[in-house]
């Protein structure tokens, strides 16, 4: 080991002479920007290292920053997720019960306006479970509702009670196979009978092939069923052709029989107008008609319903 | 740097390599050549020959580097005294900053030890062309440490130093035979 020192002592004074002599350079010589030649090569020296480090810091932190970052925005995440759950579901119910409270709103304006008509609200409560075309609501017996009362809404006829039980009763549409109702054409006012095909539109039987009917033309009931009173809407033409010995017409129903959730009774044949009046309003015309005596009506209760009985 | 008058020379090299001697010098030889060119290259164009022929052309501290190397024919010595020779001249230089002539002069000093015990330096001729080879080596060196270490600019070569390296193997030859006077072992 000592033989092998001596043998290199040469090189290793060499080497340590010129190591000596370069920092000593460094040390006296600056760059012209003022810094000392050993600073920069320290610096130079040290940056990579330092660099190395600095990254390598950069790199844990952020993972571990990234990691807990991670797990906080997947908490919250879970979290707002739920919360739009939530506030979706809410949303929804408050949709629903603003859909349901412009009903009502139309409901109770179409009854306000119609304040003589013996008219009860009612509300859907379910559906026909068969094929046939009918629907229940919570009106029955004991609210006065009787077989082959008609059922509307404030955009047309509905149908008919078809069974009437104690708190429900069972209300036939009028698409349905076994429904009809009196109908009068409003420019022609020829008359017919409309009656459900078991499909959405109705078909409007006994009318001449000389009459001239055209799509888009209104119908009304004309009364004669005894069931409705006349003129109330019943549907539009949706389309006519000539048929053998009658003209065959479509109606598109005015009530839209497959959204209904509230609907009115009518509670007897009394005639009654459909289009309110304006010139008829008590404020307005002089001489203007009160509601009719004899017409009881009751302040609607929850849920927006009114009761009227005749 | 005195040497020990008493030592017989010294043969190095195995059977198959040229016996080689190695020479001694006087007491304060060594010392007294060194400082005595340190002087003259610094001094002289200053104070008494106003002009540039000794201090550019004439490199006396690197003959005397050289010589001390190439008769000694120790690389350790050779290398501490090229290092001293050629701080020294860095710090009378006062333009040099310290290690720039040192740097050189010690791998001059090296080398030239290693080629000592290696080849016969005696001749005149050898020395001269050695002398012209070790101011184009120092050249070098300095001129890589000035670019590379200090980041100035340095030419490799120019006509200047064309002349002065033929003037330092010219000069060479006197020299290294005046020196040769210093040496003991041919009392």
């Amino acid at each position: 080991m000592f033989e092998i020192a001596t043998r290199r002592r040469p090189y290793v004074l060499l080497a340590v002479s010129l190591v000596f002599q370069i920092l000593l350079l460094a040390v006296q010589v600056r760059r012209p920007d003022g810094a000392r030649l050993i600073r920069v090569w320290a610096v130079e020296l040290l940056t990579p290292a330092e660099r190395a480090g600095s990254w390598a810091m950069d790199m844990v932190r952020g993972g571990w920053s990234g990691y807990i970052s991670l797990f906080r925005a997947n908490r919250e995440n879970q979290r707002l997720r739920e919360q739009v759950g939530e506030l979706t579901m809410r949303n929804s119910a408050l949709e629903s019960r603003a859909a349901e409270a412009e009903r009502l709103g139309a409901l109770l304006q179409f009854r306000e306006a119609h304040a003589d008509a013996p008219l009860l609200a009612a509300r859907v409560i379910g559906g026909d479970a068969g094929a046939g075309r009918a629907i229940y609501i919570d009106r029955g017996e004991r609210d006065g509702v009787q077989p082959n009362m008609g059922v509307i809404t404030p955009q047309g006829v509905v149908g008919k009670i078809l069974e009437v039980y104690s708190g429900t009763s069972q209300v036939l549409l009028l698409t349905d196979k076994n429904s009809g109702a009196g109908a009068l054409l409003a420019d022609s006012r020829a008359q017919g009978a409309a009656r459900g095909s078991g499909g959405p539109l109705l078909q409007l039987d006994y009318v001449s092939n000389d009459q001239e009917v055209a799509a888009g033309e209104r119908v009304f009931t004309s009364g004669m069923d005894k069931i409705f009173p006349k003129d109330l809407p019943l549907g539009t033409v949706v389309e006519t052709r000539p048929g053998n010995p009658f003209k065959q017409i479509q109606v598109r129903p005015a009530a839209r029989l497959d959204q209904l959730e509230e609907v009115l009774i009518l509670l007897s044949r009394k005639q009654w107008d459909w289009e309110p009046k304006p010139a008829e309003s008590a404020e307005t015309a002089p001489g203007a008609r009160t509601p009719a005596a004899g017409t009881a009506k009751t302040p609607a209760p929850a849920g927006g319903e009114a009761k009227v009985k005749p | 740097m005195a040497e020990n008058a008493s030592a017989p020379p010294i043969l190095i090299r195995g059977v198959s390599e040229p016996r080689l001697e190695v020479h001694k010098f006087r007491p304060g030889a060594v010392v007294g050549a060194s400082f005595l060119a340190l002087v003259l290259q610094a001094f002289v164009p200053t104070h008494v020959w106003k002009g540039d022929l000794v201090g550019d052309l004439i490199e006396l501290p690197l003959l005397v580097t050289l010589y001390f190397g190439l008769s000694r024919r120790n690389p350790s010595r050779g290398l501490l005294l090229g290092m001293v020779i050629g701080m020294a001249q860095d710090g009378l230089s006062g333009a040099n900053p310290i290690g720039l002539f040192g740097i050189a002069k010690t791998l001059v000093g090296y080398l030239a030890s290693t080629i000592g015990a290696r080849l016969d330096v005696e001749h005149p001729v050898s020395r001269m062309v050695l002398a012209f080879t070790f101011f184009h080596l120092q050249n070098l060196v300095c001129v890589f440490t000035r670019r590379w270490l200090l980041a100035q600019a340095a030419p490799f070569m120019s006509v200047r130093l064309l002349v002065a390296s033929l003037v330092a193997a010219l000069v060479a030859w006197p020299l290294f035979a005046l020196l040769d006077k210093l040496r003991q072992d041919e009392d």
